[in-house]
């Protein structure tokens, strides 16, 4: 049994654990939720410790036939960019919960459903980035949308009912498409021949261009609404401003990766030709993104809605990226996702620590924070610089990648893209100017500092953070094998240098 | 002087059927001969009896086919076998909500308010009839998927339909509009009748037999597309879409759910479904398999309209069983897809569909009828609001099925419509496939919009109470439910059955 | 090219003492000033072993790297963490070091009375960490590290105090501008990556001569852009005066000796870029002569003695962007003046802050007056900065700023005769705001309350630095210019072709009395000018007073043009956002709703219409069929 099979069941395992577990005993759920966790960031650990860097193609693979009739497999694999969203992943939960440790309080069902669905959730979290079976993907795909649909919906504040239910229903419908198009691929596959949903298989096929145009259609559609790219990004930021801290951490800090996951992992392998067709449209798309996302966020009053829409601008960066089809510019985008996991998780926990002392989201309640409450101030400061990208944090490693990436092969697009550094200053300087500094606002005056359980939470984010800006290594050298392979496969190679020496 | 051969009947694969007859004549001598405080276990046992002997029976005979079981009027083979096996299934289901015999008019022969219908009331009396005519309607069911004559279909659809009218009737409650659903039933089903009846005759006189093989060999043998082919195609279908509920001949249907007692909606929604798909496919693809030419583009036009247009129309209603009616219409349109595609996987993919669709309705008619205040059943979904804080299980079970009617992975509804998708891609008709994914979103919105309303919203301060549920409606409900997981988590299940029972003997 | 393993050291001192300071917070309240201090003096005898090392090494030897690790490396795009000492960033180390540690000093009185003092510190250091990057990265990315770093360091410094709102703007101003300018300094890198396939000031060079007119020209143009930003050179310079919201040492320190001169650094380490690119060249000469006169005409304008300095820092910066886009033996002076200029402001500002110390932080000059008696060393340590950037000769800022003239002048051609007279005319409007300055602070009679304002001189810890900073204004110039020390020493690296400067168009001792005599005239104007100073501001004042007190509507322009067209985008997408990209969602589900409303029409419960739906169905299939097979 592969190791990733184990860190799919573990989180299941705690789940039952809890369901047997009284109502009442909110302390022991919490503990369980969060040891369980913490024991699958172990174990993920101890899988990217054993994996074989520098080499392409699954790791720990295990495949074994689940639905016979349609020769789908439950089959798992994690090649570099699997392994880092892996990662992300599990370290993620265990800050999430610690963080938000009294956030299911107050909800409209028991702590005990709260931590069930977290776990749940973060099973099919893990699944997603693990699948190497088309079929497997998707139906993770599908399904993990409920558990967030619960979290947002009852956990929630404000619109959260009809919040949830647009984010439910846009990725439903995205998801649809795609299940169109995965069975045209299948029925394809077959007359090809085997049907099959091996991601390796699949990515064989010889598709004639016009198909191969409907189909990328599909599944890119239904990964620009869950990534969110302009102008399917409109479920958003309800979705954020009304879910908890914790939830959309998870949810634009790791579900929304899934979208641009699936574009490297299906989009373009399975249908490269198509993929060079769009790529044009598609740039021109994540240009607006980046930019409309980051003015808008400049325009926001909540201070949750201006993290979403900071992260719309961050995911333009991301897809800039992978259809820039240079490996700087693949790698980046890989490595960009997992930063912008980091960042938004710092943004999101720190905001949510802010909104639940003041008792609002709105910026301008808030104000001259820095003197009364320094740590958390700070916290806030530095998942805002990340956000825009200050060297020496990683993120602007993968900013620079992605746009030095994008330059070498669409000049015009990288310039456009680096306007986005500006705005990013603007928007981030301008929500820390109204919330932190200035005279202290009335009602402020005796908001509590982080405690020790939330500096906890928050430390090891802003170190990854830190580390990574200054020594990116280790995961570049996880990423750049694989989305070295991915290029050959798209047929795509790094431009030549222009001036020869 | 000819001598006339006496028929062969190959009794043990007409078993099942006669076993279920003769249940249900067994049923009428209880009603005439038993004192009516033991009628309504005895009718039950020997309902659930009959059902379940016929299914052990049918087991035996799974591996056998044949086209002579009863001259050449019925042909036994693996997808009538299957059909015949969920229609069981369903019905023993269905037979076990039917069992709370609360839902059912004290005396159906009373005029709703009369001084009678009060004093029947008051002696308590039941109205057992119910379970015979359920098994008459379960034998029709049976004879419908394997018939291959005309008249045999005929009889066979009649048979099933007869006693469907007037237990649509039987309500206890809001009687007078269970009686007007009945009628309406009864009336427009006898109007289709006619047209099939018709078709039947239009067959005939093209191809000189009324034998579906014989109508096929005239088919193919005739490329010729004769007025009487084509005519008779077209009444034909009338017959079968009204059945199974297709637009333009679909609008009985929220009346007749709304109004039929909600046990008999949910066994008449599974099972006549699993009959009129049975013996529409076969019809189609024996008999006019090789006129596809004529009937394809206009069956796709309905598929595509019925699944559009139940979607649609399904949005603006506040009653859930009329929700769930235009719900199973467009059901009926995904089922007419598999139809259209017209090959195997289509055939075995719309078996499933039937297996999945089958529980998931009955189930949820199932919770419906737990929904009550002290006038009944509550029907009106803005009452339902909140039911997920009062009874979280009920709703979450609902929900459930909800969530399978819409398709969502990890049901049982999602592999069903996967399946038929892709039998339709696979035949090469990839409009319907688009049309279908539309649908299937805009029936999510109002899949969602219950599941939202029920946990979501406040629940609003009247007092619609969960009733505790009967022993046998909690064992059926939690069939289903487990039915649903199951097919959806691991549907090899079943579908490996669906691939080796899915062919039709020609 | 040697390598060494301890420059390391530089930074990561005084980055490793900030972070403690910063980490441990209030424990660190008592030490945490001396520490800092002490952490700066540490890099500078650092920096001073390292310079005397490089001494004693000759030729090629002299230069010496350190290389880290390899920090980012995706296919060919390879970038080593690795530092680089050579002639020329030795010069910005010492200069880093050495006023930093003066200011730390100096700022050990200047900030005793905050409760945040320890926080001041820390930053100061990050400010040391950063900047010594920006000057030892051995590539344009590690560059770019200490370059936002400084701009880090100078947004947490600006909005030191940002509990009071302008302040904090003007923090945020800063940043945003400086972000153009990296706008600037990215799109170059990436031009770098593009053509030579690396980014590494080495590779780059060796690249340069093989590129095409047109990309060395845009890389020079982004690069320039970077340059403004930093160095608040027009069109980016708008942002500096605000700036003076920090703390005075701050000031001295970041907003005039070092980190505002980073880009005269970029242009200079760039010069392989620039001597291949007249275009270039052109642009750099362009806003440095704008800016140099610019910053005077502001200067001239002044009442708020930071802001006054604050002009002419952009001004005399004008002056080292100027003479950077001379070729290859403009650099030389560029650096020259740079060093000089860092000595003479630093202590002006330091004297500025002095002065503010003495009257419970007043900075307007109108309500000086007389203060020499008062602060005596004050007085002389500003006179010396005062005659150093009036360039007085021996005084330092006389060797360099004629350099500068002159070789503007021998540009040759109309360029050379526009420059110069530029530059010339920079040098009387300098001499007249620096007079007017010193008039109106320190002569004349006291225009402050003799009951309110308490006047005193400064403790030791903080005239002494002065006195240094004062010292070096006097003497550096003659050191620099005796033998062309300063020229020799550099040349390697800016010039290593060894290229002389154009034609003399005039002898430099011409220049020199030419000069000299702008300069008197500003004196003279200011001095009649302003033997009488109002306490209030003169309402009566020409329209082109009016402008240079709004720093030549600088920011009126910004408002306009870039300000609020922003923020009616912002509104305006705000509102499209839901109206038609979020409306077009909602506009399918309102339809969807209302064609269902509609089907429920037809459902009315009438049988017979049901039946006549069945029949007119039954018609449309028998129809279709019949069609089909036609």
């Amino acid at each position: 049994m592969s190791i990733l099979t184990v860190l799919e069941l573990l989180p299941l395992l705690g789940t039952l654990v809890i369901a047997f577990l009284p109502k009442s005993a909110n302390r022991t759920i919490k503990q369980v939720a969060f040891v369980v966790s913490l024991v699958v960031a172990a174990l993920s650990g101890l899988m990217a410790y054993r994996f074989r860097s520098g080499t392409p193609g699954f790791q720990f693979v295990e495949s074994r036939p689940w639905i016979a009739a349609f020769h789908i497999n439950y089959a798992v694999g994690a090649d570099g960019i699997a392994l880092v969203l892996i990662l992300l992943t599990t370290i993620l939960v265990p800050i999430v919960i610690l963080a938000g440790w009294n956030e299911a309080e107050g909800g409209r069902w028991s702590v005990k459903t709260y931590y069930m669905l977290m776990l749940v959730l973060e099973t099919m979290m893990i699944g997603v980035f693990a699948a190497t079976d088309v079929f497997l993907f998707y139906v993770i795909f599908e399904a993990m949308l409920v558990p967030v649909y619960f979290l947002i919906g009852g956990y929630g504040r404000g619109e959260r009912a009809a919040a949830a239910l647009k984010f439910l229903l846009y990725s439903l419908f995205g998801g649809l498409l795609m299940l169109a198009a995965l069975i045209g691929t299948y029925i394809i596959s077959t007359n090809q021949g085997g049907g099959t949903f091996d991601i390796t298989k699949l990515s064989m096929l010889q598709i004639d261009k016009p198909t191969q145009n409907f189909l990328f259609l599909g599944f890119f559609i239904a990964f620009a609404i869950k990534a969110p790219l302009w102008p399917f990004h409109t479920w958003l930021p309800g979705a954020a401003k009304s879910a908890t801290g914790g939830t959309s951490v998870l949810l634009l800090g790791v579900l929304d990766k899934v979208g641009t996951y699936g574009m490297i992992r299906f989009c373009m392998t399975l249908f490269p030709d198509a993929t060079k067709t769009f790529t044009p449209v598609i740039i021109v798309l994540a240009i607006i993104s980046i930019l409309y996302g980051a003015i808008l966020a400049i325009g926001q009053k909540d201070i949750n809605s201006l993290i979403a829409f900071t992260s719309i601008s961050h995911f333009g960066f991301i897809t800039l990226g992978i259809f820039a089809m240079t490996s700087q510019g693949l790698s980046g985008a890989t490595f960009y996702m997992v930063n912008h996991g980091f960042s938004t998780a710092a943004l999101f926990l720190t905001a949510a620590w802010m909104v639940k002392r003041r008792g609002s989201s709105q910026i301008d309640d808030f104000g001259g924070l820095q003197r009364v409450t320094p740590v958390l101030a700070w916290s806030f400061f530095i998942a805002g610089l990340s956000a825009l990208a200050l060297p020496g944090l990683s993120s602007f490693v993968s900013e620079f990648l992605v746009l030095v990436g994008t330059f070498t092969r669409y000049p015009v697009a990288a310039i456009f893209g680096t306007l986005g550094i500006v705005l990013a200053a603007l928007y981030v300087l301008l929500a820390v100017q109204r919330s932190l500094h200035g005279e202290t606002k009335p009602g402020n005056e005796n908001i509590k500092d982080l405690n020790l359980r939330e500096k906890v939470a928050i430390a090891p984010v802003i170190a990854v953070l830190v580390f990574l800006g200054f020594y990116p290594k280790p995961v570049l050298n996880v990423i750049n094998p694989t989305s070295t392979a991915v290029m050959q496969h798209a047929g795509a190679s790094d431009p030549a240098v222009k001036a020869g020496k | 002087m000819s001598t006339l051969a006496t028929p062969i009947l190959n009794y043990a694969l007409l078993a099942p059927i006669l076993i279920v007859l003769g249940g249900a004549l067994l049923g009428v001598i209880v009603e005439a001969f038993v004192g009516k405080v033991y009628r309504a276990p005895i009718q039950l046992a020997i309902a659930l009896a009959s059902v379940g002997i016929a299914f052990i029976q049918l087991w035996r005979i799974r591996g056998e086919s044949s086209t002579s079981a009863a001259i050449a009027s019925v042909s036994v083979d693996g997808a009538g076998i299957f059909m015949q096996g969920t229609i069981l299934v369903l019905a023993f289901i269905g037979l076990l909500f039917i069992a709370d015999t609360d839902n059912f008019t004290a005396q159906a022969s009373a005029i709703p308010g009369s001084a009678e219908e009060g004093a029947s009331i008051a002696a308590g009396r039941q109205q057992t009839e119910i379970f015979p005519l359920t098994l008459f309607a379960i034998s029709g069911m049976m004879l419908f998927p394997i018939a291959t004559d005309l008249i045999t279909l005929f009889v066979a659809l009649e048979v099933l339909s007869l006693p469907l009218y007037l237990m649509a009737g039987l309500s206890r409650r809001r009687r007078l509009l269970s009686q007007e659903a009945a009628l309406k039933y009864f009336l427009l089903g006898a109007f289709s009748s006619a047209f099939f009846l018709m078709g039947a005759a239009f067959l005939y006189g093209y191809s000189g037999s009324l034998n579906l093989n014989d109508i096929a060999t005239a088919v193919s043998g005739s490329g010729d597309n004769s007025i009487f082919l084509l005519i008779g195609i077209a009444f034909l279908s009338v017959g079968l879409l009204f059945k199974v509920g297709a637009a333009p001949f679909h609008q009985w249907t929220p009346d007749v759910y709304q109004g039929a007692p909600t046990p008999i909606t949910g066994f008449m929604a599974a099972c006549t479904k699993v009959a009129a798909f049975g013996a529409t496919l076969r019809i189609f693809y024996v008999g006019l398999d090789a006129a596809q030419w004529s009937w394809r583009p206009v069956i796709t036009a309905i598929a595509m309209l019925t699944m559009i247009g139940g979607a649609i129309a399904a949005m603006a209603q506040r009653d859930i069983k009329r929700t769930l009616a235009y719900s199973s219409i467009t059901h009926a349109g995904f089922l007419l897809v598999g139809v259209v595609a017209l090959n195997k996987s289509g055939l075995s993919a719309s078996l499933f569909y039937l297996v999945a669709y089958g529980f998931a309705t009955l189930g949820a008619f199932g919770v419906i009828t737990l929904v009550r205040d002290s006038a009944g059943e509550v029907t009106d979904l803005n009452r339902w609001v909140g039911l997920g804080k009062r009874s979280p299980v009920v709703a979450t079970a609902f929900s459930f099925f909800l969530l399978s009617f819409g398709g969502v992975p990890l049901t049982a509804g999602f592999i069903g419509k996967f399946s038929i998708f892709s039998a339709a891609y696979e035949s090469g008709n990839i409009a319907i496939v688009v049309v279908g994914v539309l649908a299937s979103a805009i029936a999510l919105f109002f899949y969602l919009r219950v599941v939202l309303m029920l946990f979501f919203a406040e629940p609003k301060d009247d007092v619609v109470t969960v009733v505790i549920p009967s022993f046998f409606t909690r064992i059926a409900i939690t069939v289903c439910f487990v039915m649903t997981v199951v097919l959806g988590v691991y549907p090899s299940l079943v579908l490996n059955m669906t691939e080796t029972f899915g062919t039709f003997l020609r | 090219m040697t390598t060494t393993t301890h420059l390391v050291y530089l930074i990561a001192l005084p980055l490793f003492s900030a972070a403690l300071l910063l980490v441990l917070g209030r424990l660190a309240d008592k030490w945490g000033h001396l520490l800092a201090t002490l952490v700066s003096a540490g890099t500078f005898a650092i920096a001073a072993s390292e310079f005397f090392a490089m001494r004693s090494r000759s030729g090629a030897a002299r230069a010496t790297t350190q290389k880290l690790f390899d920090w980012i490396s995706v296919g060919s795009f390879k970038v080593d963490a690795a530092l680089l000492l050579d002639q020329l960033s030795i010069c910005f180390v010492l200069l880093i070091t050495g006023v930093g540690t003066l200011i730390h000093i100096y700022s050990i009185a200047y900030m005793s009375h905050d409760r945040d003092r320890r926080r001041f510190f820390a930053y100061l250091n990050l400010f040391i960490a950063a900047m010594l990057l920006l000057v030892l990265g051995n590539s344009y990315l590690n560059l770019y590290v200490g370059w936002e770093g400084v701009g880090l360091a100078s947004y947490l410094l600006i909005g030191f105090w940002n509990q009071k709102p302008a302040y904090a703007t003007a923090a945020k101003k800063a940043f945003v501008a400086n972000r153009v300018g990296d706008v600037g300094l990215s799109l170059a890198i990436m031009i770098a990556f593009a053509q030579f396939g690396t980014v590494s000031f080495a590779g780059v060079a060796a690249g340069a001569p093989h590129a095409s007119s047109a990309a060395l020209a845009a890389m020079g143009a982004m690069l320039l852009l970077a340059a403004a930003g930093k160095s608040a050179q027009f069109p980016l310079q708008s942002w500096l005066g605000d700036a003076m919201a920090g703390p005075t040492p701050v000031s001295a320190l970041i907003h005039a000796a070092t980190m505002v001169t980073a880009g005269v650094y970029l242009i200079t380490r760039s010069n392989f870029i620039f001597d291949a690119s007249s275009t270039a060249r052109l642009l750099v000469v362009i806003v440095g002569a704008i800016t140099l006169l610019f910053g005077a005409i502001i200067g001239t304008a002044k009442d708020d003695i930071k802001k006054a300095l604050a002009a002419s820092t952009m001004s005399q910066i004008g002056y080292m962007i100027l003479a950077t886009g001379l070729g290859p033996i403009g650099y030389a002076f560029a650096i020259m003046h740079l060093l000089t200029h860092g000595f003479f402001k630093a202590g002006m500002f330091l004297g500025a802050g002095s002065v503010m110390h003495g009257m419970n932080d007043e900075v307007n000059m109108r309500r000086f007056g007389g203060l020499n008696r008062f602060l005596p060393i004050t007085a002389i340590t500003f006179g010396f900065g005062y005659l150093a950037i009036i360039g007085v000769p021996p005084f330092a800022g006389f060797y360099s700023k004629d350099k500068i003239i002159e070789t503007a002048f021998n540009a040759g051609g109309t360029k050379g005769y526009i420059l110069g007279i530029c530059a010339l005319l920079g040098a009387g409007l300098t001499a007249f705001y620096m007079t007017r300055l010193i008039v109106m602070t320190f002569w004349g009679a006291p225009r402050w309350s003799k009951d309110e304002q308490h006047p005193h001189e400064s403790p030791a810890l903080m005239w002494v630095p002065m006195a240094i900073l004062a010292v070096g204004s006097v003497a550096s110039g003659f050191l620099f210019t005796s033998g062309n020390s300063m020229v020799h020493w550099l040349s390697p690296v800016v010039n290593p072709t060894g290229a002389e400067s154009g034609a003399e168009l005039m002898k430099p001792i011409v220049v020199s009395l030419l000069a000299l005599a702008v300069v008197g005239v500003g004196v003279a104007y200011a001095l009649v000018k302003y033997r009488t100073v109002p306490v209030e501001a003169p309402e009566k004042v020409t329209v082109f007073t009016r402008i240079a007190r709004r720093d030549l509507m600088q920011d009126a322009f910004n408002e306009a043009v870039l300000m609020r067209p922003g923020q009616k985008l912002t509104a305006g997408l705000v509102w499209a956002d839901y109206s038609f990209v979020d409306g077009l969602v909602r506009a399918v589900g309102f339809t969807l709703g209302t064609t269902s409303q509609g089907v429920r029409k037809i459902q009315n419960g009438y049988a017979r219409t049901y039946a006549l739906v069945m029949l007119v169905g039954v018609l449309a299939l028998v129809a279709t069929i019949w069609m089909v097979t036609l």
